[in-house]
């Protein structure tokens, strides 16, 4: 394979030919990768918003934002700007500490599951080996984020609500882990990078939906459940439990948890994407048509050009599995408390078990279509 | 001392500060809830130290099954049985603590004597780091066989025996004795209160 | 054995079913999707009300003649017609007249009664105010000219869905002189009485 771009490489260089020492430029280097996590997944849930505001709208043959910039774009914007201005209210009897850690221990975790997302070969912040695993045992934390912000705001509605998205989470963490380990077993590695490779070559007939479908399924809902989204959002179920965890909170904190809700979902889709659609790989290869015209893997311009064309793939899956989510929202009414366990423990469980299984068997049995 | 020695050295710092706070923190706090969720810092912490030692797979097991799984189970707990109890004074109760504090120091010496003093065969194999999880892997299925398996039958013991404790058993004969709507009623309760009524 | 794979058969016949109705949900919504919204920007469009409707009551203080016809009518006696008898005229004197909007149903039976057509329905429906009792219209306020949306430069008339040439499901960007489906009221006027005019020149030519 060609290396494509290495981004931190030839940064480091350009600065040590300025003349700066190689611990400095690496010094310079390291907060880039940070900040271009916060502020890219920041950016990727604005779009989130907009997108789930503007489908919502369509899908209610309603207009949805449209003065706020050109078609209401800035619309998420100005919603960050005004919480960002709100009063910040604490309780009187709230307990004060864990009301303002609550939030906090939401939003990091998912912004650290960034790390492993990648965009291209090297467009990622850090290819860790364990990958997903390191994704899955971040967004376990969350649990207990909620439950501080539950039990901390001395209301029975945020109680109930803290205790429903613990029990939610745990129910359907097990289900999400078996399916990764699935296709962790098909590419024989955790690392995100890896699996995509495994899935490149053939274009849209490699992807992992294929050998995997039922494993899409699972890891789709199970994905859907621990994002709390419709038709699993029964922490915060407003018509029973107001805003369930959500209901004290006002200005930055709550916006940390608006903030949180939508970088899990578009966490969520990029690694539904990474792990089945094929990550940064297009429906048709880009290498097969740059062999078909004789031009290099190492000229810079096509490098250049995959790199964006990998970002774009990985982006528009992304969104479409957000648009998709968002149609599911409007379509699929909210399962109660019992009927969302047992669909967890006693439909999503076995099913994942006997996948596994299923994957295991024809792995060793067709160990070239389902990786040896 | 280079830039990441330096960054290494800091963070032991932080980490080991953070483990120590939160241990002592969970153990002295009267409210129990904020002595589960310092545990749950503490596991955290712990977590970071396995990551300093290049052992992310370990740190990333500790995170998963400590943080997300066995704390949020006690904080569970927890928040189901919250009831808010007054506990009476204990004659003497600043003889026990001083007692208690002796007994932890004395434990503490000992084992921190037994620490410094102990020659530690310390490896000089290069961590594994990335392809850690092969390697454990690998022993767990050669050399390690037999633990691992005694464990997962251990967990499905236990599993087996969470199910039998929270089961509930149909008792459909006692239901038109009160002349109440079976629509109204659970039909089903729980085993022991069967077992009890048969004894009387 | 045989009982429990029958058990795993229905179940897996259930669940494709529900997965079933779960895609005709999705497509039902994704249709939604394609079809016009039927958004009207308010301040800035504004729907023609239609012919019949009953907004703000419009009355004109001359042509009224205390006969209190309207308060007999109304369901709660709502208009307050104070007058006075002048003995050397024997003629009622109309000093005040009001009608309390915030009490009003709009049933239109007043409307209806007055002999002398002095009330009568406008298309106005912005009735907002900063307190109650402003909603109490004295014969000035009944007797101002009513707002007519199309007469307002700064908004976009639209007609209701029912005013739409057939078809047509936009109110945006009609072309000039469409016609809604159907026959307007004038034209089912002109038909009977054109209808009628042969019927009796007809009638003429044979008793003729």
């Amino acid at each position: 394979m060609n290396p494509g771009i290495d981004l931190q490489g030839t940064f480091i260089e350009s600065l040590q030919g300025f003349g700066l020492p190689a611990g400095a430029a690496k010094a310079i280097w390291m907060p880039l990768p940070m900040l271009i996590v916060l502020v890219g997944s920041t950016v990727a849930v604005l779009i989130a918003v907009w997108m789930e505001r503007k489908v919502s709208a369509a899908a209610q043959q309603r207009i949805g934002p449209e003065y706020i910039g050109p078609l209401g774009i800035l619309a998420p914007l100005a919603d960050g700007l005004k919480l960002v201005f709100k009063e910040d209210i604490i309780p009187a009897k709230a307990d004060k500490w864990l009301f303002t850690f609550g939030p906090m221990i939401v939003v990091i975790p998912v912004f650290l599951s960034f790390l492993i997302v990648p965009f291209g070969e090297n467009l990622l912040i850090s290819d860790v080996g364990m990958g997903v695993f390191l994704w899955i045992a971040l967004s376990s934390v969350v649990p207990i984020g909620l439950l501080m912000s539950g039990y901390a705001s001395n209301n029975k509605y945020s109680l109930l609500g803290g205790l429903r998205a613990t029990a939610q989470s745990l129910a359907y963490e097990i289900p999400l882990a078996l399916a990764v380990m699935a296709i962790a077993m098909m590419s024989n590695s955790l690392s995100t990078v890896d699996i995509v490779q495994h899935q490149s070559g053939y274009g849209l007939l490699g992807w992992n939906v294929w050998r995997q479908p039922f494993g899409f399924v699972i890891f789709f809902i199970a994905a859907l459940a621990e994002c709390e989204r419709t038709p699993f959002d029964l922490p915060e179920a407003e018509e029973e439990l107001v805003a369930g965890y959500q209901t004290e909170y006002s200005g930055m904190k709550f916006a940390l948890f608006y903030l949180g809700s939508y970088v899990n979902l578009t966490l969520s889709a990029l690694l539904v994407s990474i792990l089945y659609l094929g990550g940064w790989e297009a429906p048709i290869p880009v290498g097969l048509i740059s062999s078909t015209f004789n031009i290099s893997d190492t000229t810079p311009w096509l490098q250049v050009i995959t790199g964006a064309i990998g970002i774009l793939m990985t982006l528009l899956k992304t969104y479409a599995l957000v648009f998709f989510i968002v149609l599911i929202r409007w379509t699929i009414p909210r399962v109660r408390i019992d009927q969302l366990l047992n669909l967890g423990w006693k439909f999503l469980l076995p099913v994942a078990l006997a996948n596994l299984l299923a994957t295991a068997g024809l792995k060793l049995t067709f160990p070239a279509f389902f990786g040896g | 001392m280079n830039l990441a020695e330096g960054v290494q050295i800091v963070s032991f710092g932080i980490l080991a500060a953070a483990v120590l706070i939160s241990a002592l923190g969970v153990v002295l706090l009267k409210n129990v809830v904020y002595s589960a969720f310092l545990l749950g810092g503490s596991f955290i912490s712990m977590a970071g130290l396995y990551f300093l030692l290049n052992a992310d797979f370990v740190a990333a097991a500790q995170v998963l099954v400590y943080v997300g799984a066995i704390n949020v189970l006690i904080l569970f707990a927890i928040m189901l049985v919250n009831k808010q109890e007054e506990y009476a004074v204990v004659k003497g109760a600043g003889v026990r603590q001083v007692a208690t504090g002796l007994v932890c120091l004395g434990l503490f010496a000992l084992l921190g004597t037994m620490v410094v003093s102990t020659p530690w065969a310390i490896s000089s194999a290069t961590p594994a780091g990335d392809s850690s999880i092969v390697t454990i892997g690998i022993h767990f299925f050669t050399d390690f066989l037999l633990p691992f398996e005694l464990v997962s039958v251990l967990l499905l013991i236990a599993l087996v025996g969470a199910i039998v404790l929270a089961r509930r058993e149909f008792v459909p004969e006692n239901l038109s004795a009160s002349g109440e709507d079976e629509a109204l009623m659970l039909p089903e309760r729980q085993r022991e209160m069967v077992s009890s009524r048969d004894d009387n | 054995m045989l009982k429990f794979l029958k058990q795993v058969g229905d179940y897996t016949k259930d669940v494709v079913q529900s997965a079933k109705y779960i895609g005709q949900g999705l497509s039902v919504t994704f249709d939604h999707m394609r079809r016009r919204p039927v958004t009207v920007q308010y301040p800035y469009e504004k729907l023609i009300p239609s012919e019949r409707f009953r907004g703000r009551i419009h009355y004109e203080f001359d042509k009224c003649i205390s006969c209190e016809v309207c308060v007999r009518v109304c369901p709660i006696n709502l208009p307050v017609v104070d007058w006075e008898f002048n003995k050397t005229t024997k003629k009622k004197e109309l000093k005040h007249y009001s009608i309390d909007f915030g009490v009003c149903i709009f049933c239109g039976n007043c409307v209806e009664y007055c002999p002398t057509n002095c009330l009568s329905m406008t298309e106005e429906y912005e009735l907002a105010v900063y307190e109650r009792h402003e909603l109490n219209y004295d014969s000035v306020a009944l007797g101002r000219l009513p707002y007519k949306v199309t007469d307002d430069p700064m908004v976009t008339p639209m007609r209701e869905f029912a005013y739409l040439p057939k078809g047509v499901m936009n109110p945006h960007n009609l072309p000039d002189g469409s016609k809604r489906a159907g026959k307007t009221p004038q034209e089912i006027v002109a038909e009977t009485q054109s209808a009628q005019k042969v019927a009796a020149i007809s009638e003429g030519s044979s008793e003729g």
